[in-house]
């Protein structure tokens, strides 16, 4: 039988064996965060290689995509890398009164640049390849920004030896790199201008516009007016086939403060990230302005709602943030019909005959036309 | 919270991507692999059957079922 205790009894005076057991003890007492901290490194280091290479990877879609369809007169590589390292500034937020439309005033020309820089290198080239340009440019920075930031991290960690900073980040290591595989996977759908998951809404209401008189409301958005049941609707969705979300807000605040449509209701229908266990496709109704982004449209919306006391339905169909932004799923594209149905069900029980009803169908209408 | 994290959602697998064709006159469905140029409610030709206009309704990916 082997003695289960060790001491010098066991091992004579033998001082050899005694250093040899306690020797990894001592190491660990003293050495133990800094072996845990190498350890770290390592990890960060390899999930920092694999963004290195999807960031090469989406700079290079941005460039063939470029060459390819948009065929400019230059070499487009040199401006594609001053786009991708394109920053802005957000309104200083001391003061927050008035900030949604300083943000929206920033947001727009920050739009309209990169738009004019693409349109620089291609003036002959239609509009749709421009904003499926954008569309990849857009997801390409996001890689870049994110490779940007974890290297930061990692160098910052690892000059300053601080554990902290690399627990932190090995952490949520995972999650980083989940999405920049879903930018990576949402290029190939922006190539091929195929519809995203993010692109439901417009597509429940771009089919309910069909064979109607399209006018514009607003940059990038269209409007049509059509009647179900003795109401009047007016649809909202961004301009179709090409890779647009369009200005919801504004148009929803000219139609109703500018051109004075009386609207009794505002259904919004729109992509909803789901959580953990809920299922893709599934559609869930509520209250409030379904819109995502950075808050100058929901804030339009509910400002106007608010002041003319017009209720917010919201119908939602929920995805994960990968389905949101890669070509759209099966189930979601399924669950269009069963959103129209409630819409319409909506338009019957919430609102009268004659009452104006307005629809918005929130979301990128990449390969959805109208 | 669950706007702060969430679901990022499954790593997918290889997917073909499907064009839902409908004919606007008699109904008939068609489902075939999609095409560079395609998009949903785009006008695409006349049907054989009825001669009714033909309407992209739908795009989507389906994982590729492995073979048995």
């Amino acid at each position: 039988m082997l003695p289960l205790q060790l001491g010098p009894g066991q091992f004579g005076d033998n001082t050899l064996y005694l250093l040899l057991f306690y020797l990894p003890f001592l190491l660990f007492l003293f050495y133990g965060q800094r072996i845990q901290a190498f350890m770290i490194l390592g990890e960060v280091s390899r999930a920092l290689g694999k963004l290195k290479i999807m960031r090469e990877k989406s700079r290079k879609e941005v460039i063939d995509y470029l060459v390819n369809h948009l065929k400019p007169k230059s070499d487009p590589q040199e401006q594609v890398d001053q786009l991708l390292e394109y920053f802005t500034i957000m309104p200083v937020d001391l003061d927050p009164s008035g900030i949604v439309r300083k943000i929206e005033h920033v947001v727009t020309v920050r739009n309209d640049r990169i738009r004019s820089e693409i349109r620089r290198l291609a003036p002959e080239t239609d509009l749709v390849k421009v904003s499926t340009a954008e569309n990849i440019l857009e997801a390409a920075s996001s890689i870049n920004y994110i490779y940007k930031l974890v290297r930061h991290f990692y160098l910052l960690g690892k000059r300053t030896s601080n554990i902290y900073i690399l627990v932190q980040l090995q952490m949520i290591m995972p999650m980083i790199l989940q999405e920049a595989d879903a930018l990576v996977n949402a290029l190939e759908a922006f190539k091929l201008s195929q519809p995203i998951g993010d692109g439901i809404g417009p597509m429940v209401v771009g089919r309910m516009m069909l064979n109607h008189e399209k006018m514009d409301i607003s940059k990038d958005t269209v409007m049509v007016k059509s009647e179900y049941k003795d109401r009047n609707l007016y649809l909202i969705k961004a301009v179709g086939p090409g890779g647009n979300v369009g200005e919801p807000g504004t148009a929803v605040e000219r139609l109703i403060s500018e051109l004075g449509v009386k609207i009794n209701s505002i259904i919004m229908i729109d992509a909803a990230l789901k959580l953990e266990g809920e299922k893709t496709g599934e559609v869930a109704e509520g209250v409030g302005a379904a819109i995502g982004g950075i808050g100058v449209d929901r804030f339009k919306i509910e400002e106007v709602a608010t002041k003319m006391n017009i209720p917010l339905y919201a119908v939602v169909i929920k995805q994960s943030l990968i389905d949101a932004i890669s070509v759209m799923r099966k189930e979601i594209a399924e669950a269009a019909e069963k959103v129209t149905k409630i819409v319409y069900r909506l338009v019957e029980e919430k609102t009268q005959p004659n009452d104006n009803v307005l629809i918005v169908g929130v979301g990128n209408t990449l390969g959805v036309a109208q | 919270m669950a706007t702060m994290i969430p679901s990022i959602g499954e790593k997918r697998g290889k997917q073909i991507v499907y064009t839902i064709e409908e004919c606007l006159g008699c109904g008939e469905k068609n489902k075939r692999t999609f095409t560079v140029g395609d998009y949903v409610f785009k006008q695409n030709g006349q049907c054989k059957k009825c001669s009714g206009n033909i309407l992209i309704t739908m795009i989507y990916a389906e994982p590729i079922k492995p073979t048995q």
